[in-house]
C-alpha cells in the first residue's frame, strides 16, 4: 500500500522503529502494574520507555502530556489515550485504555478482597488507621507545591478563593459549580490577556 | 438499584476529575461519605487507591465498586469513572478543527481550579479523631511530601505500619487513649 502523505510525515517524527499495537499494551500495562504513587510518577516512567522504543522522543510526548491536562480524567490515562492516538489512530484507543486500566484493577480486586478477609484484625485496622491519617497531611502538601509554583495574580487569587469557599459551603453542588468555574475562569484569562 | 447509582455517581465524578489525583478526592469524598463509607474508611481507601499502581480516582471506584456488589459493581464504577475522559478525547480529536481553545487560557483555568477542588479537599478530611499519634503522623507527611522529594509512597506505608506495630505501645508510654 502506499503510504499517504499523513503517514509519511508520522514516520519522520517518529526516529525509526514500528508500532505495535499489542506491544503498546503490554508496555503501558507493565508501566502501570508497577508503578506506584500516580500520575505524575507514572509519566516520566511513560516519556522513557517510549524514547527507548523509539516510538516517540520526550519533546513531542511532553508536548502530549501538556494536552492531556486540559481532559477530565486521570493524568495516566489521558496521556497514553493522546499518545496512542497519535501513533496508531482511533484503534489505539482500546489497547491504552486496557493497558492503563486493567493492572491496577486486577491490583485493587486482590485489595479489596485482602481487606475483606482482614480488615477486622486490629494489627491490620490500625495499619489502615495509620495509613489513612496521612492523607490530609499529603493533600495540604500538595496544595503546598501546587501553589508554590502557580504564577499568581489577582484574578487568580480571587477565583480560588471564591471557589474553594463556595465548594466548601455548598458541597451538594460541587459538580455544576465547578463546571461553571471553569468557564468563568477560562474568559477572564481571556480579558486578561486582551488587556495587556 | 445500587449499581446504577454507583455507576451515575462514578460518571458524575468522571466529567470533573481535573488536575491529576489529589483535586478530586474531596469531590469523591462528597459523593460516598457516608452513603458507602464511613469518615474514617474514606482515609484509608484513599491511602490505599495511592499507595497500589494506577490513578487514584480510577481505584478508588474500583473499590468503593467492590465493597458495594462485588466484581461487577467495581466493574462498572472503574469504567463509568473514565468513560466521559475517553469519550471526550475521542470527540476532541474530531472538533479540534471547528472548536478553537486558547491552550493556555484553559490549562490556567483549570489550574486554578484544581487548586480551589484541593482546597476544598483539606478542609473535607480535616483531621478530626483528637488522636495525638495520627496527628503527628499527618504533619510528618505534609513534610516530607512538601519538603522533600520522597515518594508519598512511604509516608502512607511507613505510619501505617508504625501504628499497626508500635501504636498501642507509644500511645502507652505517652499516657494517651487512643
Amino acid at each position: 500500500m502506499k503510504p499517504t502523505k499523513r503517514e509519511t510525515k508520522r514516520e519522520a517524527n517518529t526516529t525509526e522503529a514500528k508500532p505495535k499495537l499489542f506491544e503498546l499494551f503490554t508496555l503501558l500495562a507493565r508501566i502501570n502494574a508497577v508503578t506506584l504513587g500516580g500520575g505524575y510518577v507514572i509519566v516520566p516512567v511513560m516519556a522513557a520507555s517510549l524514547e527507548k522504543k523509539g516510538w516517540m522522543g520526550e519533546s513531542e510526548f511532553y508536548d502530549i502530556f501538556a494536552k492531556a491536562q486540559a481532559f477530565p480524567g486521570p493524568l495516566a490515562l489521558n496521556t497514553a489515550l493522546l499518545v496512542s492516538m497519535k501513533l496508531f489512530g482511533p484503534k489505539g484507543i482500546p489497547a491504552a485504555f486496557l493497558g492503563v486500566v486493567l493492572p491496577p484493577f486486577l491490583a485493587l480486586i486482590l485489595v479489596s478482597g485482602l481487606i475483606q478477609r482482614y480488615g477486622s484484625l486490629p494489627a491490620f485496622k490500625r495499619f489502615l488507621d495509620g495509613a489513612g491519617a496521612v492523607v490530609p497531611g499529603l493533600i495540604a502538601a500538595m496544595i503546598w507545591k501546587n501553589a508554590a509554583k502557580r504564577s499568581w495574580n489577582l484574578p487568580r487569587i480571587i477565583e480560588t478563593a471564591v471557589l474553594a469557599l463556595l465548594l466548601i459551603l455548598l458541597p451538594a453542588s460541587s459538580l455544576p459549580l465547578l463546571l461553571l468555574a471553569i468557564v468563568v475562569f477560562y474568559c477572564i484569562e481571556g480579558l486578561c490577556r486582551s488587556w495587556k | 438499584m445500587q449499581i446504577l447509582e454507583i455507576i451515575w455517581t462514578f460518571f458524575k465524578i468522571g466529567i470533573v476529575s481535573f488536575g491529576g489525583g489529589w483535586s478530586i478526592v474531596g469531590i469523591i469524598r462528597n459523593e460516598v461519605v457516608p452513603r458507602w463509607v464511613d469518615e474514617q474508611g474514606f482515609l484509608s481507601l484513599i491511602a490505599i487507591a495511592q499507595s497500589t499502581p494506577g490513578p487514584i480516582a480510577l481505584n478508588a471506584a474500583t473499590m468503593i465498586g467492590w465493597e458495594h456488589g462485588g466484581f461487577f459493581s467495581a466493574l462498572a464504577a472503574t469504567i463509568s469513572v473514565v468513560i466521559f475522559p475517553v469519550i471526550a478525547i475521542l470527540a476532541a480529536s474530531y472538533l479540534a478543527r471547528f472548536l478553537k481553545l486558547r491552550a493556555v487560557a484553559l490549562n490556567e483555568s483549570l489550574k486554578t481550579g484544581s487548586i480551589a477542588m484541593m482546597l476544598m479537599a483539606l478542609w473535607a478530611l480535616k483531621p478530626t479523631s483528637g488522636d495525638p499519634l495520627l496527628l503527628a503522623m499527618a504533619l510528618g507527611a505534609f513534610a516530607v511530601a512538601a519538603f522533600t522529594k520522597v515518594n508519598a509512597l512511604w509516608a502512607i506505608l511507613g505510619s501505617g505500619a508504625l501504628n499497626a506495630i508500635a501504636g498501642p505501645a507509644i500511645r502507652a508510654l505517652l499516657g494517651i487513649g487512643g
